[in-house]
Order: C-alpha cells, then structure tokens, then sequence
C-alpha cells in the first residue's frame, strides 16, 4: 500500500539511532537556540545538524527544502536589514538604500535557527520509517489509538489524492475549467472539494465500521507485531540530550 | 436526556476515524487551491469540518496531527505552527456548540473571530522564528511598511498576519459551512452530542 512518506533506506549510524532519541534531538533544536537567544548556539546546533544530516547521507533531499524556505530568507534579510527596530550602525549602502549592521545580524539568526530545524526534522523524516516512529511513540506510553490515527493519516492521503484525480477528470468531462479569470477559479473549488469530502467521509463511516469489528475498542493490552531491535545507547543519548536542555536554561536565567 | 457538554466526548471509533479523513481534507484544500491558483491557502477546511461534526476536542487533535504529519512530510517549520492549528479547532467547535453557524451572514462573523485568534496565536510564532514575517508577499509589504516608520514590531506582525489570515478563514469558514450544510444527516448523526439517537 501506498504511504505518505520520505524515509530513506539506508546502513548510516543515524538509521540505527531509535526514533525517541530524534525526537528529542528535534526538540532541543527548536528550543535551545529560542532560550539562549545568542548567534552562537544557533550556529552551533546548525553546525551538529547538518553534519549529522552528511553522515546519514541525506543531504541531496534536504536541500530542496533549503531552497524552499530561502526565498523567504532573503526578504527577512532585506526587511530586518533595512528596518529592524534597534538599527544604529550603518554596513553598507546600495545607492541610497542602507543597511544595517544590527538588523544583519538578527536575519543572520533567524536563518540559522530555520535552517537548523530543517535540518534537525529532515534527519528525523529521512532516517526513521513512519511505523517504526509511532510504534515507538506507542511504546513509551502514547495511545495506541492516537498511533492508529498517525499512521492512518499517512495512508488515508495518497487514498484520497487518487481519488481526487477522478473528481479532476470527472468535473473537466463536464466542462468545469480549472484556469481563467479569478472568480472562476474560485467557483471551481467548489464542486471539486465537495466529491472529494463527501466521498472521504462515507469511507470513514465504513472504516468506524470496519475496526469495530476487529475488536479495535477492547480493553485488552495491545500487544505488538516486531519486538524491534533497542538502539544500545538510546538511553545515555537522551539523557545526555535532555541535561543539556536544562544546562541551557539554567545558564539563560543565571546570566 | 439534556445536551452533553461540548466538552464531554468519548473517543468513539466514529470521531477517531474522523480525524486521518480531516487531516486528508485539509490536504486536499491546499492542493486543490493550488491547483486552482488561488491566493489562499485554504488548508483547514478538514479541521473545521471535524470541529462542526464532533466538537472542538477532535477539531484540536485534528489541527494538531494535522501540522506534526505536515512538517514531518513537507515543510518542517509547519511544526511549529500546530499550536495555531490546535487553536483555529478549539474555536470552530466552540462556536458550532453555542449556535453561530446558523446562516451565512453568522459563517461571516465566525471566520473573522476565527482568523483573528489564528492571528492572535500566530504572532508570538512569527516573532520567534520569522522576526516577525509571514512568508507572504502582500503581508510582508505591510510589516516593512510599518517597520519603516518604527511601529513596534508585534504590531507590525500582527497586522502582517491579520491581512493573510482573515479572508483565508473568512474563505475557509464559508466553504466549511457550505459542505456542512449540504452533508447528509447519515453522516452527522454518529458525531451528535446530544444523547442516544433512536433509530426506526
């Protein structure tokens, strides 16, 4: 069956690392550079980012969505560069357009934050296999039933897309035109979403249906399919990860 | 038999399916306004939809799915954003509870108290992570318009996601409510709140 995914096969030590440990390494890169709110950490943690992206050897994928983000990258330079509110002292000048050394340096920080979380949750989404993420999510406590709707999302939307490809074919056999003045792109949303909603729910009525019968609501302990193989250091590594959390927000507030 | 508190929800089979069909949904909104060029982003038609049918709690854990499965398959700093999603929920569900979805001219004033709160939620998130910026062409024109004349920058980035997030939810909204309207009591009556539904 088709799944909604961008997992990579591949031998690298970042494959082998279990998915609780990513998780809490995307966290951390998220909050660590927002607590310490310094050009160094930012740098720091886009520096162990994206070397950990190169040894998973998944650096090819990451940088269409690099890319992606750039372009709005570029205007934060430019409006940060020109207005930002503690401008003092001039950088350079295109004609009689300034730029600001401060405004710089926070657009300079902003992309680093940005591009360390890309590259933080690409490492997560390219080297871990969706089922083997929500099967550990579920082991360490989250309800199965939350992991049956993880993993059900990503199946459900290649589902639905195909069936959006007919409504495309059905309206257009119809006469419905998809290009053109504007308020007739916009009367085309219409008949094409409503098939699509309906159709999708109608399945979901039967889907209710369909694990009811498979006893999806007994109060038996879910038992699981793979006993999966525990990454050796997962508990050293999270730990490690997690004390450097409250290192840094130790060090913000005694600074 | 009284109407259950719009809090009160049991994890029935029926709203937890609802909620992969919803995240599709807003999937679909998304490429289909794409497709169609549209200058909106229309990408939470399904999460406002779960909210009309089941409540603000399957709306909230919609949204939420919604933005983790997003970021984890395309745009990594949607994540982040799932607290907006969470919020655009909660508020869609609650005001389905008291009433506001009974015409149209109300679907209008429920949008705009819809994209305002997205906007309130929002902000804080731009400010972080975007220095204020939305990523949109018109929006962002208006934060250096008013950076430049020193506006302090939550208001500056409030305006910035106000002019992106209103007539994207005002649009979102109606289209919800449209689909709503027209889906077949078949289909709403396993989410009703209001007790045992008796069946001829």
């Amino acid at each position: 069956m088709r799944t909604l995914s961008l997992y990579q096969e591949g031998n690298s030590i970042i494959h082998k690392i279990d998915p609780i440990t990513k998780i809490i390494f995307v966290l951390i890169t998220i909050l660590i550079p927002i607590i310490m709110g310094t050009l160094n950490s930012a740098f720091a943690f886009l520096l162990i980012s994206l070397t950990l992206v190169i040894i998973a050897g998944v650096i090819k994928k990451v940088l269409p969505i690099v890319g992606f983000t750039s372009i709005i990258l570029v205007t934060v330079i430019i409006i940060q560069g020109l207005y930002y509110f503690n401008n003092r002292t001039p950088f350079f000048a295109i004609g009689t357009v300034v730029f600001y050394k401060e405004g710089l340096l926070y657009a300079l920080e902003i992309i680093l934050r940005i591009y360390s979380i890309i590259n933080s949750v690409s490492l997560l989404m390219f080297t871990t296999k969706p089922s083997d993420l929500v099967e550990a999510l579920v082991k360490k406590g989250l309800s199965p039933r939350i992991g049956y709707v993880f993993s059900s999302v990503l199946q459900i939307i290649p589902q639905m897309m195909s069936t959006v490809d007919t409504i495309i074919d059905a309206q257009r056999s119809r006469g419905m035109e998809v290009e053109g003045s504007f308020s007739r792109r916009i009367r085309a949303f219409i008949p094409l979403i409503g098939p699509a909603v309906i159709s999708s729910l109608i399945d979901t009525k039967e889907r209710a249906m369909a694990l009811e019968v498979r006893a999806f609501n007994s109060r038996y302990k879910k038992t699981f399919l793979n006993e999966g193989t525990t990454f050796k250091y997962a508990d050293v590594m999270q730990v490690s990860l997690i004390s450097i959390l409250i290192i840094s927000i130790v060090l913000r507030f005694v600074h | 038999m009284g109407k259950r508190s719009m809090w009160s929800f049991k994890f029935t089979t029926a709203s937890l399916v609802l909620i992969p069909t919803a995240v599709g949904i807003n999937y679909i909104g998304k490429f289909f306004a794409s497709l169609l060029k549209l200058p909106l982003w229309l990408d939470s038609i399904g999460t406002m939809l779960s909210s009309m049918m089941a409540g603000p709690i399957v709306g909230a854990i919609s949204g939420a799915i919604n933005n983790i499965i997003y970021g984890l398959t395309a745009d990594p700093i949607s994540l982040v954003y799932a607290i907006t999603s969470v919020a655009i929920g909660l508020t869609v569900g609650i005001l389905a509870y008291i009433g506001w979805f009974k015409s149209w001219s109300m679907a209008v004033v429920s949008g705009l108290v819809v994209g305002l709160i997205a906007a309130i939620v929002s902000t804080p998130l731009n400010v972080i992570f975007w220095g204020g910026q939305t990523g949109n062409i018109w929006g962002d024109s208006v934060f250096a318009f008013l950076s430049a004349r020193e506006i302090p920058i939550w208001i500056a980035s409030f305006a910035d996601e106000i002019i992106v997030d209103v007539p994207d939810k005002i649009a979102t909204v109606l289209i919800s409510y449209g689909i709503y309207k027209g889906l077949p009591r078949q289909l709403t009556s396993i989410y009703r709140n209001d007790d045992e539904i008796k069946e001829l």
